[in-house]
């Protein structure tokens, strides 16, 4: 009787252990079959060493992201651009070689978390970073830095600094230099600027000595004289151009007389100064304006720029074409003058859009250029076009404080400058 | 990594951060002023209405802040030395914002005369102010406390060139028309120099909070 009973219980012992066994067996497999696809493949093997793999595993993707965050860390540390990290209290967490470099950052050391204002005091920086935050876009500033370093000399950085938003109310700034390019162009601009300035005085001498030749020579010496100095104006007009742009570009405030004009009456003027070219073509002026509209500018300069868009209007124009000039003004909303010239020619090639502000870019060179042409006397083209034109009108236009357009419109296709200038 | 940032280390943390701010701003503004004295762009006088508006702000928050932490937090040591010397801290800054607003408000009268001779040894005291006040401002970011020292120095040199050009302009005698321009010269110098004073009283106050002792 005892035996049996022993027996009843041992195999009741029995049962509940392979039970248990089974119940942490499956849990097992469920956390396995959780953590990778492959265990249901040797679902053969004993739990306990498919659990041992799988650790081990674990371990190995832990070491193999380690050694590549190192790798990404390294990356960035020796990245040409700076880079700033920051937590959500603008306390800078981390930042590489380069942006301690352009930031004069000696004292930052990795692993201390100090406030980000304590190193760089900029408030630009500051506020940018702060908007990032708030808005949670990308903002883009430029602005000079003055290291805090530099006593007394003042030599300002021009950096650009991208700040994106990051989790966890986290920003990265990416930090570029853009002083060299600063140099550079000015550089660039000075020498021209120079050259031009070089060029203009034996210009004028040759232009005089020529002038003089003139009237005591006899044809056909007398003719080539005269192109000579045909010639030798258009490139004093060419350097005289240049110079103004570089001046106006320089300091525009400076190179403005404002006064009282009529907008009306100044767009007629111009007309009647291109009048003789008009004829030619027979060439219309179609003029749309409500009222008499005054506005504050430089009645020369703003001259020029009628002048020189008119005159584009009626070399693509063609015979008998027409010329439609719009002044509208919103006077009290904004304050803004807007003319706008299309003219009936065929507008601008699409390639040439982008460029047609820059100095001495051209359009389609068999349009504009004859030179190849030898029955024409002469070298340069014969429409005067230096490619200075539209370069001057915007520097006058931007030195107003306005702004000028081109494209084309959009129903008769013709070319379409839309300019837009302040009132006062 | 991390030690556990107390709610206290916390409103200290921004306190800071805003004094920073502000010290930035003031720095942003004097050498705006500076721009607008030597460099004639004008334009830049116009900003000053809505700065002086926020440096004013920032002025008034942090000493109401300070008021709180002190109240509330009943702080010791080297904490209280922070706080109270930020409440003096902030008054300076905010003078200098002030100074520099005039600055810029006599670069616009002084913009109808011709360029006095002495305006290049002004413009060398201006920049030398300016260099102080960065270095001060430094000094407050890292709390260097020995930065007191050197800054005083820094401010014997701006006094002397100070009474130089005071000389200079006091003693001129082939004065044709207005003497308005020497006036205005005189002025700007007098700020310059009281610009340079708060400077250094600045760096004083981070030697005392560091040190725990005005030298």
């Amino acid at each position: 009787m005892p035996f049996i009973q022993f027996i009843l219980g041992l195999s009741l012992g029995v049962g509940f252990f392979f039970w248990k066994q089974y119940q942490t067996d499956r849990q097992l497999r469920g956390m396995l079959d959780f953590l990778s696809d492959e265990t249901a493949e040797l679902a053969s093997l004993p739990v306990l060493s498919l659990v041992r793999r799988e650790v081990s595993r674990i371990f190995q993707t832990r070491e193999q992201l380690q050694l590549q965050l190192q790798t990404w860390q390294q990356i960035l540390e020796i990245a040409p651009i700076g880079y700033l990290l920051l937590d959500e209290d603008n306390q800078l967490i981390w930042c590489n070689q380069k942006a301690r470099e352009l930031l004069t950052m000696d004292s930052w050391r990795s692993g201390t978390v100090r406030l980000l204002l304590e190193f760089v005091l900029s408030y630009e920086l500051d506020r940018a970073i702060e908007r990032t935050r708030k808005s949670q876009q990308t903002q883009v500033i430029e602005w000079q830095f003055y290291s805090p370093k530099t006593n007394g000399k003042r030599t300002p950085l021009l950096l650009k600094a991208t700040c994106f938003p990051l989790p966890q109310q986290e920003v990265g700034v990416f930090l570029e230099n853009q002083q060299p390019l600063v140099e550079l162009s000015q550089s660039r601009h000075r020498a021209k600027a120079y050259l031009a300035h070089e060029l203009r005085t034996p210009l004028t001498s040759i232009s005089l000595v020529a002038e003089t030749l003139q009237s005591r020579l006899q044809n056909p010496e007398r003719s080539w004289v005269e192109r000579m100095l045909k010639e030798t104006q258009r490139l004093i007009e060419l350097v005289q151009n240049w110079l103004d742009i570089s001046r106006l570009q320089e300091n525009p405030q400076e190179q403005l007389q404002y006064q009282s004009i009529k907008i009306e009456e100044l767009i007629f003027s111009a007309w009647e100064t291109l009048q003789p070219l008009a004829q030619q073509k027979e060439v219309e002026l179609n003029y749309f304006g409500h009222e008499c509209v005054e506005l504050e500018a430089d009645r020369d300069r703003l001259t020029q720029v009628l002048l020189n868009l008119l005159d584009n209007s009626i070399k693509h124009s063609p015979v008998r074409g027409k010329i439609r000039v719009e002044v509208e003004t919103d006077r009290p909303k904004t304050g803004e003058l807007t003319i706008n010239i299309i003219d009936s020619g065929s507008g601008f090639a699409a390639a040439d859009l982008p460029h047609i502000f820059q100095r001495l870019y051209r359009g389609d060179p068999s349009r504009t250029r004859q030179s190849s042409d030898l029955s024409h006397p002469e070298t340069l083209p014969r429409d005067g076009g230096s490619g200075l034109g539209l370069a001057i009108v915007q520097q006058i236009i931007k030195a107003h404080g306005g702004s000028i357009t081109a494209q084309n419109h959009p129903e008769t296709g013709g070319a379409w400058l839309k300019i837009v200038l302040p009132l006062e | 990594m991390l030690e556990r940032t107390t709610y206290f280390q916390k409103c200290l943390r921004r306190l800071k951060q805003d004094v920073l701010r502000m010290g930035a701003l003031v720095e942003d503004s004097f050498r705006l002023s500076h721009q607008c004295l030597f460099a004639g762009k004008l334009e830049l006088a116009q900003e000053f209405q809505s700065r002086e508006k926020r440096i004013d702000q920032y002025y008034r928050q942090i000493e109401e802040e300070c008021a709180t932490i002190l109240t509330l937090q009943a702080p010791v040591a080297k904490e209280l030395r922070i706080l109270s010397a930020y409440m003096q801290l902030v008054r300076d800054l905010e003078r200098i914002g002030d100074y520099a607003q005039n600055l810029t408000e006599m670069a616009v009268k002084l913009f109808n005369y011709p360029p006095h001779p002495c305006m290049k040894e002004i413009e060398e005291m201006s920049d030398f102010a300016q260099g102080m006040l960065r270095k001060s401002l430094k000094a407050l970011g890292e709390l260097d406390g020995t930065a007191g020292e050197t800054i005083k120095h820094l401010d014997d040199e701006v006094d002397n060139a100070y009474t130089k050009i005071y000389q200079t302009l006091a003693q001129q005698r082939n004065i044709q028309g207005a003497v308005e321009p020497i006036l205005l010269l005189a002025l700007a110098i007098r700020d310059l120099e009281r610009m340079a004073d708060h400077a250094t009283n600045i760096a004083q106050r981070v030697s005392y909070i560091v040190n725990g002792h005005r030298d």
